[in-house]
């Protein structure tokens, strides 16, 4: 307990001291303001009682930022009454930054100058000196009501929309003339349903049910699911009338049909995020793998060095990564870049993770995978040995914990359609993984790298027989594959944190991705991880628990192996052992 | 075909036999501590454990080596014997634990008060090691059907053997299905009245492991010599040859493979109380992989080289753990991808080779000499050249 109370006070303390830098920040705005704002302000701090809860409420309609910062320091003890010396109290704010004895200047509320003594100076006071002003729980609610009321001006249409439906989930009568006044004064759309829905919500409370059916009815009509609770409130009350519950519960099964579709396309959309995951993972696989016949386990740890460049590439951007692997210790040096220059991050951090994974993959290839193109089960063992090895690096390297890259702003976040959340990353993976696919088709087939690579694939010893070298088309393969898992790598550091066990995670659902579409063929892989995704997502939907969903896949991909051995499209062929 | 066994291959064995089953245990129990000759409990369990392992060697020869099925599943059978040993052993521990409950700590810890119907028959022994036979026998029979009635093979058997053991692995991860989780079962006290601490009780069970490797080691070797086997080989070999000769090669392997699954799992069952845990760790899918390592460092294609590959490895480990943590991954993948890129013979190929080189240098230099050295190396390297020829796409044909 010793140690927990200073910690505690620190805290408040660092929350006190942020609000005031609030205030500092606040400070310029104060000149702006007329006075008469500053005047009305004053009138309600030195006031008492039920006057001076009027004069809070009538604050509402001034919409000024001084206000606004007045009602929040108020009830936090920041507004204080300073006698100027001629028996009238005059209400202050303390300005953030202390002098030297760790006084602070006063700003006066009414002129918002600083307080100024006999010569002309600023003034400075003790904090703890100064009387602050009282605020009781009734003032506090007056205070609170203002505020929320003053949100509804607010220039964002997100904040007043969210500032009625608090309004209206308090289901306060006194807020229906309040919000009704809004109505048309409001532009945006948004907001006016929201007010809308607001009022209805606050008129279920109303005992006349020619109001009130029509309220429940209409928000059964707009399928609002933030109503469903004070719907139920409605059934469950022994008061309401036959009428109003059947009424309610009409509107409640809207709602909840509703529900149903948004949960749907909800989950189909994860599904297809996750699907398209899958691919953009197993895509580089279907190539190495469903191409070019390699098993390549290291695949995994491939990925992670699209991670790990992202995270690289993050740092370098920012202000520079110490390294210390094996026993060594180097700095990359940063450029230290802000804001939107380090925003940009991503950018560069793409072509990088594919450039750097590419390298690796051709290394692996001339190394290692070169050998073994006629012995695929031993190519899977030392592409695992390869594996290993990575990944001890990753360890030695990075560190054996997790690193985490920050997503750029315009990955985070969500936008709304009909109720249904869609995540600025996931909605990038989709597009990402379209642009991807697309590309490889563009490669596979109009270029003539492509051509080479689809000859060597179809008949090796043909292909080289009419010239092409096919050893190198084997490495720019193997080299193009490996560059696509650290295209994965670095979308997948953007939707969490970067490992060395990270490809462990995908290397099996990689390799059942590949074999469920038909090893071969590349559009068998697009449609058998979107399909997989989407499986995966409602299994764990319906199951409640991503593990048991994911053994059931596992189980169920098996199973489909039965039915279809060589997967969703086959490669056909007339050899026995193809 | 040859006779099954030679002579000095028998006479070689049964030394070796006596070594690890006599011997060792003597100079355990014997000789005073003092001795040079002493062996340490602490290295008699080490062994034990590597016995263990080199039986579940044996078992991923006999489907890779042999049979051309590699299997990246074979932790998951031992696992799961060592699990039913596990529950035989939670059973024993009796109200012991830390919570003096009739019922096995982690239990309690779930708020069980009474025990689950499932784990009731596990109180007895018996019920227990039919078990370890049963379970593993049933789930590689199911699998091993379902594979093999449509034609997996070759790479699409080893990932979807891997699926599997991930699969499972996460199952066991979860604490609901009642089976210790993320901890698994520890802590155990009996094993058939014998305290599972004391040196005798862990001196019983490395015998019980050396003669449990023996009886694997002849039995494997039976088999691999009888019709079956040599069916084996040519399923290896070429599987659709063997089809157009009227074999069954689908019944072959599942046969092969239910046998491997269930030495593997009582192999794992013996390793549970010598190691004292038994976890979902157990069956990670690297560490199926770890086990086909060690018979590619040994030998495939031999019976004696899985078990020197197991151990040759495990001893490497034990040492490079200790002394490189930080290396060890890194020893065992560079080791890995040597012994496949360079010596696909393992060990016991090299040692074939290094006789060759001899014999070719106490020789005359001339011409029919160097053809019949070749002659000679053909059947000294037979794995190199069946490694080839397994799952090659051999446009000819």
């Amino acid at each position: 307990m010793t140690k927990s109370d200073p910690f505690r006070a620190f805290r408040s303390l660092r929350s006190l001291s942020s609000f005031f830098l609030v205030l500092l920040l606040a400070l310029p705005a104060f000149a702006e303001d007329t006075a008469a704002t500053g005047q009305l302000l004053c009138k309600a701090i030195v006031s008492e009682g039920d006057e001076q809860l009027k004069l809070v409420a009538a604050l509402a309609d001034t919409n000024s930022d001084l206000v606004r910062k007045v009602l929040v320091a108020w009830p936090n003890d920041g507004v204080y009454l300073i006698d100027p010396g001629n028996g009238a109290k005059l209400p202050v704010m303390l300005e953030d930054a202390q002098d030297a004895d760790g006084k602070q200047k006063a700003v006066r509320i009414d002129t918002g100058d600083y307080l100024k003594d006999a010569s002309g100076k600023p003034e400075a006071f003790f904090a703890n000196d100064l009387d602050s002003v009282d605020c009781d729980l009734r003032l506090k609610k007056a205070i609170k009501n203002t505020l929320d009321l003053m949100t509804l001006n607010d220039p964002d249409p997100e904040t007043r929309r969210s500032a009625v439906m608090k309004l209206g989930m308090s289901q306060n009568p006194a807020y229906v003339p309040i919000l009704q006044a809004r109505i048309p004064k409001e532009a945006n759309h948004m907001v006016q349903d929201a007010l809308n829905d607001a009022i209805a919500i606050i008129q279920l409370k109303n005992p006349d049910p020619t109001i009130q059916i029509p309220a429940i009815q209409k928000l059964g009509a707009r399928t609002l699911i933030a109503s469903r609770d004070v719907l139920t409130d409605v059934v469950n009350d022994k008061t309401s009338t036959p009428d109003e519950v059947k009424a309610a519960q009409q509107s409640l099964s809207l709602i909840d049909g509703h529900i149903g579709r948004v949960d749907f396309f909800g989950t189909l959309f994860r599904g297809l995020s996750l699907g398209s995951i899958l691919l953009v993972v197993a895509l580089g696989l279907a190539i190495t793998f469903g191409l070019m016949g390699v098993i390549n386990m290291a695949h995994g740890e491939l990925i992670a060095v699209g991670a790990y460049t992202c995270y690289v590439v993050e740092n370098v951007f920012h202000s520079g990564l110490w390294l210390s692997p094996f026993g060594l210790s180097f700095h990359i040096p940063g450029l230290n870049l802000g804001g939107w220059q380090f925003q940009t991050y991503f950018i560069f951090a793409i072509p990088a993770a594919f450039i750097m994974a590419a390298l690796v993959g051709i290394l692996l290839e001339v190394s290692v995978i070169r050998f073994l193109y006629r012995r695929p089960l031993e190519s899977l063992l030392a592409t695992w040995g390869v594996s290993l090895i990575l990944q001890q690096s990753f360890h030695l390297v990075f560190g054996a914990a997790n690193v985490q890259v920050d997503s750029p702003s315009w990955l985070s976040g969500n936008f709304t359609v009909s109720d249904v959340i869609l995540g600025y990353n996931r909605l990038f993976v989709i597009g990402f993984a379209i642009v991807i696919v697309f590309l490889t088709w563009l490669l596979l087939t109009k270029t003539p790298l492509g051509l080479l690579i689809r000859a060597v694939m179809q008949n090796r010893n043909m292909a080289a027989c009419m010239g092409v070298r096919t050893e190198r088309v084997n490495m720019l393969t193997f080299a193009f594959g490996s560059g696509l898992a650290g295209l994965a790598g670095a979308f997948l550091s953007q939707i969490g944190n970067v490992g060395p066990n990270l490809g462990q995670n995908y290397i099996v659902d990689c390799f059942m991705t590949v074999v469920v579409g038909g090893v071969g063929n590349l559009f068998g892989t697009v449609y058998s991880a979107l399909g997989i995704g989407t499986v995966d997502e409602i299994l764990q939907q319906v199951f409640g628990s991503p593990v048991v969903g994911k053994i059931t896949v596992l189980v169920c991909i098996i199973l489909f192996l039965q039915w279809r051995p060589s997967g969703l499209f086959a490669t056909k062929g007339r050899g026995l052992e193809s | 075909m040859q006779k099954t066994f030679s002579v000095s291959e028998l006479i070689t064995v049964f030394v070796l036999a006596v070594i690890a089953i006599f011997v060792v245990p003597c100079l355990n129990s014997m000789v005073p501590q003092t001795s040079f000759f002493y062996i340490s409990d602490f290295a008699i369990n080490l062994w034990g454990k590597y016995l263990c392992y080199a039986i579940l060697a044996m078992t991923v020869d006999l489907l890779w080596g042999y049979t051309g099925l590699l299997s990246l599943g074979q932790r998951l059978y031992f696992a799961l014997g060592g699990y039913m040993m596990g529950m035989y052993l939670m059973r024993m521990i009796g109200s012991l634990g830390q919570y003096h409950m009739p019922i096995p700590d982690f239990l309690v810890f779930l708020g069980w008060t009474r025990l689950p119907t499932f784990w009731k028959p596990f109180d007895s022994f018996p019920f227990a090691l039919l078990m370890m036979v049963l379970l593993p026998g049933f789930l590689s029979l199911v699998f091993g059907f379902l594979a093999f009635r449509s034609r997996i093979r070759g790479v699409y058997f080893s990932i979807l053997t891997q699926a599997l053991t991930y699969a499972a692995c996460l199952l066991f991860f979860r604490n609901n299905i009642l089976m210790g989780g993320n901890n698994g079962f520890t802590d155990f006290k009996f094993m058939l009245g014998h305290d599972t601490r004391t040196a005798s009780t862990q001196r019983g069970l490395y015998i019980a492991s050396a003669f449990f490797l023996l009886i694997v080691y002849l039995g494997f070797k039976w088999l691999t010599g009888t019709k079956l086997g040599k069916v084996q080989r040519a399923i290896r070999d070429s599987e659709n040859r063997v089809l157009f000769s009227g074999y069954a090669a689908a019944n072959f392997k599942l046969f092969i493979f239910v046998v491997a699954g269930v030495v593997a799992g009582l192999a794992g069952a013996l390793y549970v109380p010598q190691v004292g845990i038994i976890n979902p760790g157990e069956m990670a899918t690297d560490q199926s992989l770890e086990a086909v390592v060690w018979v590619a460092v040994g030998g495939r294609g031999t019976l004696i080289g899985p078990i020197i590959g197991a151990v040759f490895v495990n001893v490497i480990k034990s040492w490079a753990t200790r002394a490189y943590p930080d290396y060890w991954p890194i020893i065992l993948g560079g080791m890995f991808l040597l012994v496949v890129l360079f010596l696909p013979g393992g060990l016991v190929g090299l040692f074939g080779h290094c006789v060759n080189l001899v014999k070719h240098s106490t020789k005359k230099p001339d011409l029919t000499a160097e053809i019949n050295a070749e002659v000679e190396a053909e059947p000294a390297a037979p794995v190199a050249a069946a490694a080839t020829a397994t799952g090659t796409h051999n446009p000819s044909e």
